[in-house]
């Protein structure tokens, strides 16, 4: 496999599978243009903390995409220096290491943060300093659309490659009426973090468009212990579907506790399901409870086949969702700065170069085909998945993007 | 209502470790929150990871606290009595412990440092329904729960126990000397030190054994449990019951499971840690010596 | 860079791209220097959270709905808190040590999953964005407020206030047989803890872009009571540089990765060890001061 040359062809602006492809063509004047340079990119995850059980997955994916990267002859001849800065899941420390990657380290872009608890902070930040910020993980509403500040401008510099609640939860609602046409529902939600509480507002703006009449929203507190009289609510009023949108261990719980009280019904959530823990966790109570993901280990796109078997063997476990997204994040950021005619020598220009280039992206990333749209949020196949109660995943429709 | 007996014992059984090193040491052991969860996270990791049958991973994950407890009275607590500290110091010690045993359970994970420990990181995890015997019966419209229903037993047991030990036995004798004056039970003869350890490792010992409880009751383990769900409430509880007093930790513990799931019902879910506080709060304005406290004495 | 080493070969460079880092020691300067006060005076009210929220509250509804200007809105959102401060002193005053403390924790978390978390004006459980936030531009205001808190609280305590606090630290009853009287000094204190802390709150609430309800509860106030045995309660000064060392901590250690809190608790357990009156032990920096400086008569023991 060339590398070199893989990217001297996306810098000519064809669209070509961006992993495993095994370009033969011969070098071109582009592929050295920045040869000897480093390109500097900066991650900010939360390793530690709460938000622990994402970050090492994301910091996994950019490091497996950044080798992949600089053992094939890096970015049109420049190797990527990436930094993974751990912020304990803490806001404060996510802001202040932003700005002392911009500021000090002089990294091109930057990459998350994990939680949308931080990213309401550094994202505007970043977006004043001008400099291009990709999240990697991130779901919440108005992470990316519209960034608030400066209040008279859209947020320029900021992108997502993770799939927004306000596209999972409403595809898959719709695809579970398609199939099913349930009548009534319930929605259990935890109502003090901003990812859980958007994707209940999700869930309550969307069911009336197909025919679901919820009867009740719960709502609960993520801290809480016991959350089986929440449950004991819902499941008197028999539903047809209960909506979760909570993330960790939650979902589970309240899975084996309706199917303990004896409650048949469907369970729908939102990206808190996506991940083998909860699944493993969940069990047989799980079982058929449906989502949409950005990313579906299985999924039959040639790119995911190579990053799946490159993750196993580098670490000996299959990647999830966030790995994916993190890896993507590397490829698009490369993919940009090959096109993005650096100068390595003005870093505000630069900045400026690579957002203009990542408005451009169109590759092919583990979760197929990739680019963004206007508002700089992810335009990518949507997967709709169950849990097979032995801690995976089956697929049930494939949603292209429109 | 049956659920505020079953979080009220582990409440009880959480507060009565916290309140008996409070009574005896007067310090506010910050580090028993973790222990808590150092006890669960051990007994999970024994059943799962290493394939024991689930009573022996009891056993382990106990002591395992009990260890803990020697560690914060070497580590923590007796290098401060050395110097003579005020007890406020010791604040800052446990806190420190505590930090550090939360941090090593989240980073352990597969291929980690301290995947002998735990190896789900973050994560929060429950026993596996085939590890764990746990039969249900349904009465009256009920569904039971073995694991939630062996809770009450379990904590009435052992409070008899510890309050037949404290009463009767010379070590309690020696406890509640030590607890009165330090210094004259010294000249009595009593060795202070022994007794101040014997102290940690029972009431580290009950709190992971909570740990256990609450892991298999409520089904969620993770690095956070003790830190989210006791450390507070677990104040509340000894305050409620009176500093220092083990009955009165045990009625403030079922005091406050039933408080909360009242006000649940009664209320709605924001409204619920909002009662408890507010309720701690009128309790220590009103009657500072606690609703079962008898004497009221100043200690930090 | 590593951070100690840019700290000292190039300490423009560090200011400059560290003014988030500075200006969060700067807030937590106050925080501390709002608990200094009520520590100092005897009492272990572990509020300050309680307060800041409401000073943060109530700055940021102010500009986002009234658009009142900024600084209306930050004396504003102190002011109220040290209404509230009187509102809560006047029950809670009459209990001493860890009765205190824990009424105090019940009066913050009461008014945060209480009261907070459900009012529709305070953005309920999702905290409430404040777009007009400048993180880069308040560092100035921040660090004149610190200079101007230290000065303040440091002439306080030397004055005729300062020795009413400290006697009634020392021995209530003996404060009370020698005239001085001890409920109001003690409401003062109070008052003033709690404008500290509301100030603190609002300042913050500017310098991010994010009110958020989870950060004003119990690990906050632990943290703050931290800033202040860590670096001892003898004077003003203890608490700042508990503060500055709690603050910078994560960053000065981040080599060690994913083992920073277990580093971080390491060092906490070791300098209490060690220092078990605080960083700035009695009478001042004990251990900074060289052999011939002359001796201030040594205060009381801190507050236990």
């Amino acid at each position: 496999m060339n590398r070199k040359q893989v990217i001297s062809v996306l810098g000519a602006g064809l669209v070509v599978t961006a992993c495993g492809s095994t370009s033969s063509s011969g070098g071109s004047v582009a592929a050295k243009a920045y040869a000897g340079k480093t390109l500097k990119l900066g991650a900010i995850l939360s390793i530690t903390g709460a938000g622990g059980v994402y970050g090492p997955q994301s910091r996994n994916g950019m490091q497996l995409a950044v080798d992949q990267i600089n053992q094939s002859g890096g970015v049109n001849g420049a190797i990527i220096a990436l930094t993974v800065n751990d912020d304990a899941s803490d806001k404060a420390q996510s802001a202040q290491l932003a700005q002392k990657m911009i500021q000090e380290d002089q990294d091109l872009a930057l990459l998350g943060p994990t939680l949308s608890n931080s990213a309401v902070a550094v994202h505007p930040l970043a977006e004043s300093l001008r400099t291009p910020i990709l999240a990697v993980s991130t779901t919440g509403i108005h992470i990316v659309p519209d960034c608030t500040f400066p209040k008279t401008d859209a947020c320029k510099y900021v992108f997502r490659d993770s799939l927004g609640e306000e596209t999972a939860i409403p595809d898959n609602i719709q695809s579970y009426a398609a199939d099913k046409h349930p009548k009534t529902g319930v929605l259990l939600v935890a109502n003090d973090d901003k990812f859980s509480s958007d994707g209940g507002t999700i869930v309550q703006n969307t069911v009336g468009t197909y025919g679901i009449t919820l009867l009740k929203t719960i709502p609960f507190k993520k801290a809480e212990a016991d959350l089986s009289p929440y449950v004991t609510q819902a499941v008197q009023l028999n539903p047809d579907v209960i909506f979760i949108t909570s993330l960790g261990g939650i979902p589970a719980k309240i899975m084996a506790e309706a199917r303990n009280q004896g409650w048949q019904g469907q369970f729908l959530g939102g990206n808190g399901f996506n991940t083998a823990t909860v699944s493993k966790q969940a069990g047989a109570n799980g079982k058929g409870a449906q989502s949409a993901s950005a990313w579906y280990l299985g999924n039959t796109f040639t790119s995911n086949a190579g990053f799946v078997a490159a993750y196993r063997a580098r670490y000996g476990a299959d990647p999830d969702q966030f790995g994916a997204q993190g890896y993507a994040a590397i490829k698009v950021l490369a993919d940009s700065a090959s096109r993005a005619n650096l100068s390595f020598s003005n870093v505000a220009g630069d900045r400026t170069k690579l957002r203009d280039a990542m408005e451009k992206v169109k590759i092919d990333a583990p979760m197929g085909p990739f680019q963004f749209t206007s508002t700089h949020d992810v335009h990518q196949t949507v997967w709709i998945i169950q849990m097979d109660g032995q801690g995976g995943f089956t697929l049930v429709h494939t949603i292209k993007p429109s | 209502m049956l659920n505020a007996i079953f979080i009220g014992s582990i409440y009880a059984l959480f507060a009565v470790g916290y309140t008996l090193v409070f009574g005896v040491l007067d310090i506010l052991n910050l580090a028993h929150s973790a222990v808590f969860m150092l006890g669960a996270a051990v007994t999970y990791t024994m059943v799962v990871n290493h394939g024991q049958p689930f009573w022996i991973a009891c056993v382990v994950g106990i002591a395992a606290a009990a260890l803990m407890g020697l560690v914060i009275e070497h580590v923590c607590l007796r290098p401060l009595r050395r110097r003579g500290a005020p007890p406020i110091s010791a604040l800052i010690s446990t806190i420190g412990l505590a930090l550090i045993i939360v941090a090593a359970v989240e980073q352990g994970r597969a291929g980690s440092f301290f995947s002998w420990l735990w190896v789900d990181g973050a994560n929060s995890v429950s026993f596996p329904a085939n590890a764990v015997p746990n039969p249900t019966w349904k009465v009256a419209g009920l569904t039971l729960e073995a694991s939630k229903v062996a809770i009450i037993p379990v904590t009435i047991l052992l409070m008899l126990v510890l309050g037949y030990v404290i009463r009767f036995t010379q070590v309690g004798r020696g406890l509640r000397a030590v607890a009165e004056n330090p210094r004259a039970a010294r000249l009595m003869g009593i060795d202070v030190d022994r007794m101040i350890t014997l102290t940690l490792v029972i009431s580290s010992a009950l709190g992971g054994l909570a740990g256990i409880l609450f892991g298999l009751a409520i089904g969620d383990i993770s690095p956070y449990i003790g830190r989210d769900n006791v450390e507070v409430r677990g104040l509340a509880v000894i305050v409620l019951g009176g500093l220092g007093s083990i009955p009165g930790a045990v009625a403030g513990g079922y005091l406050l499971g039933g408080i909360e799931v009242l006000a649940l019902v009664a209320l709605g879910s924001n409204a619920r840690a909002g009662v408890a506080f507010a309720a701690l709060f009128l309790v220590l304005v009103i009657r500072p010596q606690g609703l079962f406290g008898a004497r009221l004495r100043e200690k930090v | 860079m590593d951070f100690l080493t840019q700290l000292f070969t190039d300490p423009v460079g560090f200011y400059n791209s560290h003014t988030l880092l500075i200006a969060q020691v700067g807030i937590n300067s106050i925080l501390a220097a709002s608990i200094f006060v009520v520590l100092y005076s005897g009492q272990l009210s572990l509020a300050a959270p309680g307060f800041m929220a409401i000073g943060a509250y109530t700055s940021v509804v102010m500009g986002q709905r009234w658009h009142t200007p900024l600084p209306l809105s930050i004396v504003a959102g102190t002011l109220f808190a040290g209404v509230a401060g009187l509102v809560v002193g006047l029950p809670v005053l009459r209990l001493r040590g860890v009765f205190l403390a824990i009424a105090t924790i019940g009066f913050i978390e009461a008014l945060r999953f209480g009261v907070i978390l459900n009012l529709p004006i305070t953005g309920e459980g999702l905290g409430l964005s404040n777009p007009d936030a400048d993180p880069l531009g308040g560092l100035n205001i921040v660090l004149v407020s610190v200079a101007v808190v230290v000065f303040l609280l440091w002439r306080l305590t030397k004055g005729r206030l300062g020795h009413a606090w400290a006697a009634i630290r020392q021995d209530e009853l003996a404060a009370l047989s020698q005239g001085i009287n001890v409920s109001r000094y003690k409401m003062i204190a109070f008052v003033v803890s709690a404008v500290l802390a509301g100030f603190a709150g609002a300042l913050e609430s500017h310098l991010n872009f994010f009110v958020d309800p989870n950060e004003y509860g119990v690990p906050r106030t632990v943290q703050v009571l931290t800033f202040a045995v860590l670096g001892g309660t003898g004077n003003i000064f203890g608490p700042v540089v508990g503060a500055l060392f709690i603050t910078t901590l994560p960053e000065i250690i981040r080599q060690v990765a994913n083992y920073r809190d277990i580093v971080s608790g390491a060092i906490l357990i070791a300098v209490i060890v060690f220092r078990p009156q605080g960083i700035v032990g009695r009478g001042g920096l004990a251990i900074l001061r060289p052999a011939w400086w002359p001796r201030v008569r040594t205060r009381a023991p801190a507050p236990g």
